[in-house]
């Protein structure tokens, strides 16, 4: 009996379901990664809604403890079930516990072991604490995203939108299948890293977009992340995107252009002091950017794209105007390849 | 423990790291102070331009400032060779795929890593007097401060015990899963998942650490209550930016769900107040275009930063506004970090009243 659970089990696991969008070059499934505060979440936004707008039906999934899409969209943070936020715009947030759920008693019809095994205390305290299973886990629901979740409960994506958690962790993501795989795991676990390290590996199924700012320490983490991802994924991220650019702003070129001076003597000293702070990190900022584009040359797939601070160009900064406002730019700089 | 302890919150690219670096270098003319570096990225050694170990370095030209950056593989090795004085067990501990897995710097074990290490630095470190720690950004940091309960909970849990006598039985055979308890039928029920090699591995790792956790676990609880008293400060620090604002928020909030509650937000670049009023003053007519693009960002700027200061002045008894600094990356910037670190303890109430040009702002929210 156990054999022949066994068997229906890995069979289920193992049946091959890879379906091919040919929408795009994007693939099915876009890792957004970059440092936090970068603007992952508001890039996938972004995202999201251009590829809606062309009748993709999107996902965005987060895991966060702090869902923060939905709310800009006037809408309650998003819960572990897809959300609707705007027209074929959907957002979920992961949560081990219930992807655990999810993927015993739902996928693998294993609600009994379920029960009694997995949702005790002790277990849950080791799956928590043990390396690595919260990952696994959130890659395997991925991979049910875009394969199992239409047949078994009739849930279709186009295109997944994945706002990966902060740098280390998101990197890290991509390391994991190979880090259980070391651990040599046998029974369930290896069948569902294998199936996992297999959609890694399609480049057809996923791929890493970087987001990045014009800020030191941000741009020295781009620059180690970048390769990282090529050296784990096997292949370059798809392309780096600089958000809050103001390259098209300033020049940088002068260290204190002649108009600041005109502009001083109508300032008291205190205004002056602000407004020369502010004109320096915009300055730095857009000298910043050209030696990034520099060290990028050639790093990735597609290039790298700028997406201009909405500070400096729009009188709405509110997270749903900035969305719609990068939207629109995401569109005129990545049409062709979207 | 007689140490002050800082811990620096907030959310990506606030500046936590250069401030941490700044408060730690200006708390180090006064007496024998520590900076930890947490953050798997690493961004403290690019701030201190200095290769930093896991174990503490005196910065040079500071004197009395030691600095680390958590490296959780050379924490636990260190902590496995004091535990098992013998060889032969370490070098099995070590060996152990879960202990490489666990040193593998893999995020869910950073922050368990990093609690631990903050008892043993004043262990080992007596005479010291502060303790400055950056942190990751947003709310996994929370996960530093939540995880001494969380692991306890595990270790001292049924399971472990389970996981031991699994690991004190070699010969273990498909016989073993037809006995009934508590443990075996859970850990029968894991095998499958994991498969047995697997959940071997796990035992030996379980009965070797045992005497590494133990100490582990001692240290983990000395943290709890080191976050928990009086001296120790929480800062979360945000930047003049919505999201940033948003994730100061959370993080207090999810702060007081433990149990603990912020000493003060820091507004980290801050301009000053009388900006806003003389540029909105200004015609933007006769400029030419850098120069109107400029002063119109920098009056969205002063505007989003009267909204972040309102947004965040509810989260904490202080709020501190530091002025955005401007020589950090030239030369001499150790000093430009120290100054900047003064700006961050007269704006906490530390020594002198602060500048007027930032305190306006203050007296307006809280008059």
């Amino acid at each position: 009996m156990r054999q022949l659970l066994k068997v229906s089990v890995a069979r289920k696991i193992l049946r091959d379901t890879t379906e091919r969008t040919a929408l795009s070059i994007l693939p099915r499934i876009v890792f957004v990664m970059g440092k936090g505060g970068v603007g992952r979440s508001t890039v996938s936004a972004a995202l999201g809604t251009v590829l809606a707008s062309r009748g993709e039906k999107v996902l965005i999934v987060e895991w966060t403890i702090a869902e923060a899409i939905a709310p800009w969209f006037g809408l309650p943070p998003a819960g572990t079930d897809p959300c609707l936020v705007a027209p074929d715009l959907s957002v979920m947030n992961y949560r081990l516990d219930t992807a655990l759920r999810q993927y015993f008693a739902d996928h693998l019809g294993l609600g009994l072991f379920y029960r009694r095994v997995i949702a005790g205390t002790h277990v849950q305290r080791l799956i928590e604490a043990a390396p690595g299973i919260a990952e696994l886990l959130f890659l395997g629901e991925l991979f049910w995203l875009t394969t199992f979740a239409k047949s078994e409960v009739g849930l279709h994506f186009d295109r997944l939108i994945v706002d990966a958690p902060a740098a280390g962790h998101g990197a890290s993501l991509l390391e994991l299948p190979m880090a259980i795989a070391a651990i040599g795991a046998s029974g369930l676990l290896a069948l569902e890293v294998d199936r996992v390290m297999r959609m890694m590996a399609d480049t057809a199924q996923t791929g890493v977009l970087v987001v990045t700012l014009p800020e030191e320490l941000v741009i020295e983490e781009t620059l180690e992340l970048v390769p990282r991802i090529h050296r784990n994924l096997g292949r370059q991220p798809l392309a780096v995107i600089v958000n809050r650019s103001v390259a098209g702003l300033v020049s940088g070129v002068e260290a204190r252009p002649a108009w600041l001076d005109a502009l001083a003597a109508q300032l008291s000293p205190a205004a002056c002091d602000g407004l020369e702070t502010i004109y320096a990190e915009l300055a730095k900022r857009a000298r910043r950017e050209r030696e990034l584009r520099h060290a990028l040359d050639g790093a990735t797939a597609l290039g790298t794209y700028s997406l201009e601070d909405q500070l400096a160009f729009a009188d709405d900064v509110s997270p749903r105007a900035v969305i719609q406002a990068l939207s629109a730019a995401l569109t005129r700089q990545l049409g062709d390849a979207l | 423990m007689t140490a002050r302890l800082h811990v620096l919150l907030g959310g990506g690219g606030v500046g936590k790291t250069t401030l941490a670096a700044a408060y730690a270098l200006a708390l180090a003319r006064g007496g024998r102070v520590g900076l930890l570096g947490i953050d798997p990225a690493r961004r403290l050694q690019g701030a201190l331009r200095l290769r930093l170990p896991d174990l503490e370095v005196v910065v040079p030209g500071t004197g009395q400032l030691r600095a680390a950056l958590l490296r959780p593989a050379d924490s636990l090795r260190r902590w496995a060779a004091e535990a098992c004085p013998d060889p032969e067990q370490r070098a099995r501990l070590t060996a152990n795929p879960f202990f490489l897995v666990l040193a593998d710097r893999l995020a869910s074990s950073t922050d368990t890593i990093a609690a631990i290490r903050l008892a043993e630095w004043a262990e080992r470190d007596p005479a010291l007097s502060d303790l400055v720690v950056d942190t990751a950004p947003g709310l996994n940091a929370i996960e530093f401060l939540a995880r001494a309960e969380k692991l306890a909970a595990f270790l001292e849990g049924r399971l472990v015990g389970g996981l031991r006598w699994l690991a004190a039985k070699p010969r273990w055979g498909p016989v073993t899963w037809v006995i009934r308890g508590g443990a075996r039928r859970v850990l029968g029920g894991l095998a499958r998942i994991v498969g047995t090699r697997m959940l071997l591995e796990l035992a030996e790792f379980v009965s070797l650490v045992q005497s590494v956790l133990t100490t582990m676990l001692e240290r983990l609880e000395r943290t709890r209550c080191w976050l928990r008293e009086d001296s120790t400060e929480i800062l979360i620090v945000t930047t003049i930016r919505e999201d940033a604002a948003y994730t100061a928020r959370q993080l207090a909030e999810a702060l007081r769900r433990l149990g603990l509650a912020p000493t003060a937000t820091i507004v980290n670049r801050a301009v000053p107040c009388p900006l806003a009023e003389e540029l909105s003053a200004l015609g933007l007519g006769q400029l030419t275009r850098e120069p109107a693009a400029v002063v119109r960002y920098a009056r969205a700027y002063a505007a989003m930063q009267s909204r972040v200061v309102e947004a965040v002045t509810p989260l904490a008894p202080m709020v501190a506004i530091v002025p955005a600094a401007r020589d950090l990356d030239e030369d001499g910037r150790l000093d430009a970090f120290a100054a900047l670190g003064d700006q961050l303890r007269v704006a906490l109430g530390q020594g002198s009243a602060p500048s007027a040009d930032f305190a306006c702002r203050l007296s307006h929210i809280n008059p």
